[in-house]
């Protein structure tokens, strides 16, 4: 199912864009789901051992597993309707956003006054693995309509169709987990400033100033028009929340100023080097006692083959360039190089607010219990999705 | 997609020479692929446009997402356990 957005500037939709949408969320059910249980099938029984009988050993790495599917029916199959699908997300939500320009700039006008600043950088250098591919075959990627809200509302819109509801009807499941288990694991922890860095629209920020209201809460991305889309969607909701225009391994703040510095879904759109110089930063503006934290999807260390390709498939096929070499990597590592103690690193797998209800996280924190990571489940947008994070404290 | 944004160890043969991703031995299959998706998208669409003019005409609100599963799960049968 497609879920109804929260806020003002949701799509006025046509009955056929309507049904257009339903569409696309049924058919990726059915192929994230269903195709995809196809695709485990065909893997244990044509593809790992047809990989063992020409090498003596299965494949051990989401490189070897991916070699050993190409070419199987049930992969192509199975890949051929994804990346048709994620192509049809976008289109399903195309009409509404050209149609409803002005209206979404007269609803974003009657917020304007209200608090939470909106701060833009013509002069900043917009990195090319923002501007230069589609990232996620998103047409014109995160710059589309350079600072209009265009850019903006296809990925709010685009974003409803493709979570199938998974992601809540404020595609807020992510920060709203995240934030539930931070504030109960953590309830000394009281972050008096927050920087949530690669921000888009500000979908998973908002959570984090739901949880602490006294909080003066910064959000910053590349792009400039899903943050001045994001400023507008969060006004409209009552949420006071400053957007700037930087980069994440740029940040324009000094050393010691933040007590929380969080992304979701962004580490795996850097490439290396980038990666390592956000991280970095973020140990650098982080205030000792400060945490670090990320959302994102596990590390093939910890994932079989198949399941490890699972994911990077995003990486060949959905115009993820960085996706797999980012999960190739160790988070505890990435941690260390930033400058964490090993021993303030800590990880852990939680629930969807959305699918398994607060009790759940309760109930983790109760137990003091991280849940490993699961193959079929972490971070796979799929029922029964747990979401994984990471992160350090600052000493 | 540029080369430099590819990932680094992608096979090149899984690329077309427009940097499209391609999973069949003719091309065609790809497009194929799509036009039958499209397809079946715009019957659903007329569907949906039958189910509100009987809404209209009494009929009890039908449950759409049912329907679509049904829907989707009858037309995409022959494409299952491949």
């Amino acid at each position: 199912m497609t879920p109804e957005l929260q806020h003002a500037m949701k799509p006025e939709s046509t009955l056929d864009e309507l049904a257009r949408g339903r569409f696309v969320s049924g058919i990726r059910s059915l192929i994230l789901n269903d195709l995809a249980g196809d695709l485990r099938v065909a893997y244990d029984t044509r593809a790992e051992p047809a990989f063992r009988k020409a090498e003596g050993r299965v494949p051990q790495t989401s490189r070897e597993a991916h070699l050993a599917l190409r070419g199987d029916p049930a992969f192509n199959i199975y890949s051929a309707m994804r990346v048709q699908a994620q192509k049809m997300v976008w289109a399903s939500v195309a009409d509404s956003v050209a149609r409803e320009g002005d209206r979404l700039a007269q609803e974003a006008a009657k917020v304007a006054g209200a608090p939470g600043d909106l701060t833009l950088d013509p002069a900043l250098n917009i990195p090319r693995n923002v501007s230069a591919i589609d990232v996620h075959l998103m047409p014109g990627s995160y710059t589309r309509g350079g600072e209009r809200l265009e850019a903006g509302a296809v990925y709010d819109r685009g974003l409803a169709v493709f979570s199938m509801g998974l992601m809540g009807a404020n595609l807020d499941d992510i920060g709203l987990s995240m934030a539930k288990y931070v504030s109960l694991r953590h309830t000394d922890f009281a972050p008096k400033r927050i920087l949530d860095t690669g921000c888009t629209i500000g979908h998973n920020t908002l959570p984090w100033k739901q949880a602490y209201p006294e909080a003066e809460v910064i959000a910053i991305d590349a792009a400039p028009g899903p943050l001045a889309y994001g400023s507008a969607r969060a006004k409209l909701q009552g949420q006071e929340v400053a957007f700037r225009q930087m980069c994440a391994d740029s940040l324009a703040f000094p050393d010691a100023s933040f007590d929380l510095v969080w992304s979701s879904m962004f580490l795996h759109e850097l490439s290396k080097k980038t990666r390592a110089k956000a991280l970095a930063e973020a140990y650098r503006v982080l205030r000792p006692g400060g945490l670090m934290l990320h959302m994102e999807l596990p590390p093939n260390g910890e994932m079989s083959a198949f399941d490890g390709f699972y994911l990077d498939w995003d990486s060949y096929y959905n115009q993820e360039p960085f996706y797999k070499g980012y999960r190739d990597e160790s988070p505890p590592e990435m941690c260390a190089r930033a400058g964490f103690a090993a021993e303030d690193y800590f990880q852990f797998v939680v629930p969807s607010i959305g699918i398994y209800g607060e009790q759940a996280i309760a109930d983790m924190v109760a137990n003091d219990k991280a849940e490993a990571v699961g193959q079929a489940t972490t971070g796979r947008l799929a029922e029964g999705v747990m979401w994984f994070g990471y992160g350090a404290w600052k000493r | 997609m540029s080369e430099d944004l590819r990932p680094e160890d992608a096979p090149a043969e899984i690329y077309d020479a427009a940097g499209n991703a391609r999973f069949f031995a003719d091309p065609a299959m790809e497009r194929f692929v799509a036009v039958m998706m499209n397809l079946a998208q715009e019957v659903w669409v007329q569907e949906e446009r039958l189910l509100a003019l009987e809404e209209a005409k009494g009929a009890a609100p039908a449950d759409r997402e049912a329907k679509l599963k049904q829907f989707i799960d009858r037309v995409f049968e022959p494409v299952r356990g491949a």
